[in-house]
């Protein structure tokens, strides 16, 4: 029981790695990027490609991956994003899936729809015992970047003078500008944060299992059910969504594990109905 | 109202009408002057691994003396022309470009390979459609019985046929395999909730208590799964020495590092439906080291091609020479597909009889690449069993991962080519 709901939270902090940048993008731009996922998967795919260009470990490679992630991200505010979000509210949800089908087709033709896996070396396989429980390194790693990110992104958003502006743009695009705000830079850095932090989620998932072109959509449904759960738009709520999702997954697979991937559908199912939140 | 839907129903049926009129004509053995052979296979799509080898096999097949010169029928020459279809890994999309085949194309066999989401979904559209086909590289209980109206009265079907083995030839091949290393006699099963995970759930449990073994279900999870703590310590509490499984790629993927996280290190990892390909093993590294499955091709098969004897050896060469990629097992089953058709074709006295290619489709038996194949002694009308080996996926020369036969209790024809090593000692 203990074992499982530990487990849980550590699963947890994956779905919420993953999660944080969607909630960030909302939160602030009001954007849902159905891409997430898929940017993410090209995260783990530039790790790849760094990783056997340079020989690079996957850690050494987020020196390179993390601000071409950015540069992609605020390029694709610029260029994609600010236009379909002044297009509706439709627009932006339509132009991110179109972003979606693209991107899984370029893989597919670039890298084939071979399964990877990014190779973490004895760290990636490794574990440890903690009071009769057996952890792995790389989950428990997984957890606590996690936890950093959005602890960063919460004393970003909460205490710096690029947070305050942030907030402002957030709350009123046109009030911001008003005040001196420069609105479009402000969005294009979210965006490449929101794009980085997928980026660097990518790698974790790719040390943990596979991906191939098509693994984004999946992953970026539980990204999405952990912002929904956590409340949209909530950077502290994603975590708490991602952990509730992960801890309900194990503790229905004690039970029957048949059930627990359904579980976290029906939980978040359940949250739509009871309590449909708002942003 | 009542008129609206009158008219409605009137235009329906008019619609219908003309619907069957075409489908009819189309239909028709028309193109008198040729033989038609689609094939269907997942070119791209998350099932393109089972197919990375395929245009290479049709090309090779292309140029071989009995398709290039034409197959003689009946006493007539006939030129042969082979169409390639995608399912881009999508059972939708595969019985969509098997009515495409025989429509547009009219082709006069379709042969078909790699999963029930692509032979099944092509397999109905030929039954219904009254064409013959070929499927391969699929157990065969998920292939005959998944397409019955009623599996628990099971009928033959007319127009259908396949080759490949089914789960008692997976019991067959790894049981001998556990024998060989000294366990606590526990087996872990790693079986999901779908076709293949149900199908190996309900056929494994006998097969192990009958060879002295006990099974440890890690119960019937979905696939997609990203954690497996809770079944890894299920194996762990039980003892589990023996591991056997049949899940999607990635999800072995995750599991078996997590597996290694946590410390549950199988003596030995008898593994279907997984690792049948050098492309899965890319992904997971050094763990796949001494990870025992299935083969039912190889270069080490001591068989020859029916259309021009050459070797298995110098089939799987070709495709490294041409490729610069690792031969993978669905090389032979590809080919067999085209001579099954070259020998149906031959054995008839008119091509465009679908009835008569069919009937003799059913009562075939030769010996070609994939060996010896005889439908007149499957388990069920229109089936021909296979007998695969055990084999080990061990650090190669020319690759970083090569498979080598550990096992041939079920074909001893095969050579074997190493010892078996516990998958962790």
């Amino acid at each position: 029981m203990i074992a499982a709901i530990v487990q849980g939270v550590l699963v947890g902090g994956t779905y919420a790695l993953v999660a944080c940048g969607l909630s960030l993008a909302f939160g602030v731009m009001r954007l849902v990027n159905i891409a997430h996922g898929d940017l993410a998967v090209c995260g783990a795919y530039l790790a790849l490609m760094a990783a056997a260009g340079f020989g690079a470990p996957p850690v050494l490679a987020l020196v390179l991956v993390l601000p071409l992630a950015f540069g992609v991200g605020a390029l694709l505010q610029l260029t994609l994003f600010e236009r379909a979000l002044r297009g509706g509210e439709l627009a932006p949800v339509l132009v991110t899936f179109g972003l979606s089908v693209v991107i899984q087709n370029l893989l597919v033709t670039g890298a084939s729809a071979n399964p990877r896996s990014l190779d973490g070396g004895a760290f990636a396989l490794a574990g440890f015992e903690v009071g009769g429980l057996t952890l792995s390194w790389l989950r428990t790693a997984g957890f606590a970047t996690a936890v950093v990110v959005l602890g960063s992104l919460h004393l970003l958003l909460a205490r710096t003078g690029f947070g305050r502006r942030v907030r402002a743009t957030a709350d009123d695009p046109e009030a911001a500008r008003l005040s001196g705000v420069r609105v479009r830079p402000v969005f294009a850095c979210v965006a490449g944060i929101s794009v980085a932090t997928a980026a660097l989620a990518g790698m974790f998932l790719g040390l943990m299992s596979t991906f191939d072109p098509y693994s984004g959509g999946l992953i970026l449904i539980f990204a999405f059910e952990a912002v929904v759960i956590g409340g949209l738009g909530s950077l502290w709520g994603t975590l708490a969504g991602g952990i509730v999702l992960g801890v309900t997954q194990q503790l229905v697979a004690l039970w029957d594990v048949r059930f627990a991937v359904l579980a976290v559908h029906v939980l978040f199912f359940g949250v739509l109905v009871v309590r449909p939140v708002r942003a | 109202m009542r008129r609206r839907t009158l008219l409605k129903g009137l235009g329906l049926s008019a619609l219908a009408a003309t619907g069957c009129g075409t489908s009819i004509r189309g239909s028709g053995p028309t193109g008198e002057d040729r033989i038609v052979i689609g094939f269907v296979s997942p070119r791209t799509g998350p099932l393109a691994g089972f197919a990375s080898g395929d245009s290479f096999i049709v090309d090779t097949v292309r140029r071989t003396q009995a398709f290039a010169g034409g197959i003689t029928s009946g006493g007539r020459k006939y030129p042969v022309e082979i169409v390639v279809k995608d399912t881009q890994s999508d059972p939708n999309r595969a019985s969509q470009v098997a009515r495409e085949l025989i429509l547009q194309d009219r082709a006069d066999l379709i042969v078909t390979s790699s999963t029930p989401e692509t032979t099944n979904p092509v397999a109905t559209v030929c039954e219904t459609q009254g064409v013959p086909c070929v499927s391969a590289v699929v157990p065969w209980q998920a292939w005959y019985f998944a397409r019955q109206a009623d599996p628990a009265k099971p009928q033959p079907f007319t127009y259908t046929t396949m080759f490949f083995f089914g789960v008692e030839q997976f019991g067959g091949c790894f049981v001998p395999m556990w024998e060989r290393v000294p366990s606590s006699k526990a087996v872990a099963g790693m079986f999901p909730n779908d076709a293949d995970g149900n199908a190996f759930r309900s056929a494994w449990p006998d097969i192990i208590e009958d060879a002295g073994y006990r099974w440890v279900d890690g119960g019937s999870y979905t696939n997609g799964t990203t954690d497996y703590s809770s079944m890894i310590s299920a194996f762990r509490e039980a003892d589990c020495e023996i591991f056997i499984n049949a899940p999607i790629p990635p999800d072995f993927n995750t599991m078996w590092k997590q597996a290694a996280q946590q410390g549950f290190r199988p003596k030995l990892a008898t593994v279907a439906k997984v690792l049948l390909f050098p492309a899965d093993t890319e992904a997971l590294g050094d763990l796949v080291n001494n990870i025992a499955t299935d083969s039912w091709w190889g270069p080490y098969m001591p068989y020859t091609s029916s259309l021009d004897g050459s070797t298995a050896k110098a089939l799987a060469e070709a495709y490294q020479a041409a490729s610069g990629k690792q031969w993978l097992q669905t090389l032979g089953s590809t080919y067999s597909l085209f001579e099954v058709a070259h020998q149906a074709f031959t054995a008839v006295d008119a091509p465009h009889d679908r009835k008569a290619v069919a009937a003799q489709l059913r009562r075939l038996s030769y010996t070609g690449i994939s060996g010896p194949l005889d439908w007149t002694k499957g388990p069920v009308p229109g089936v021909a069993i296979q007998q695969p080996v055990g084999v080990q996926w061990k650090k190669g020369k020319d690759f970083p991962y090569e498979m080598v036969v550990v096992d041939n209790t079920l074909n001893p024809a095969v050579p074997v080519g190493a010892d078996l090593t516990p998958t962790n000692p």
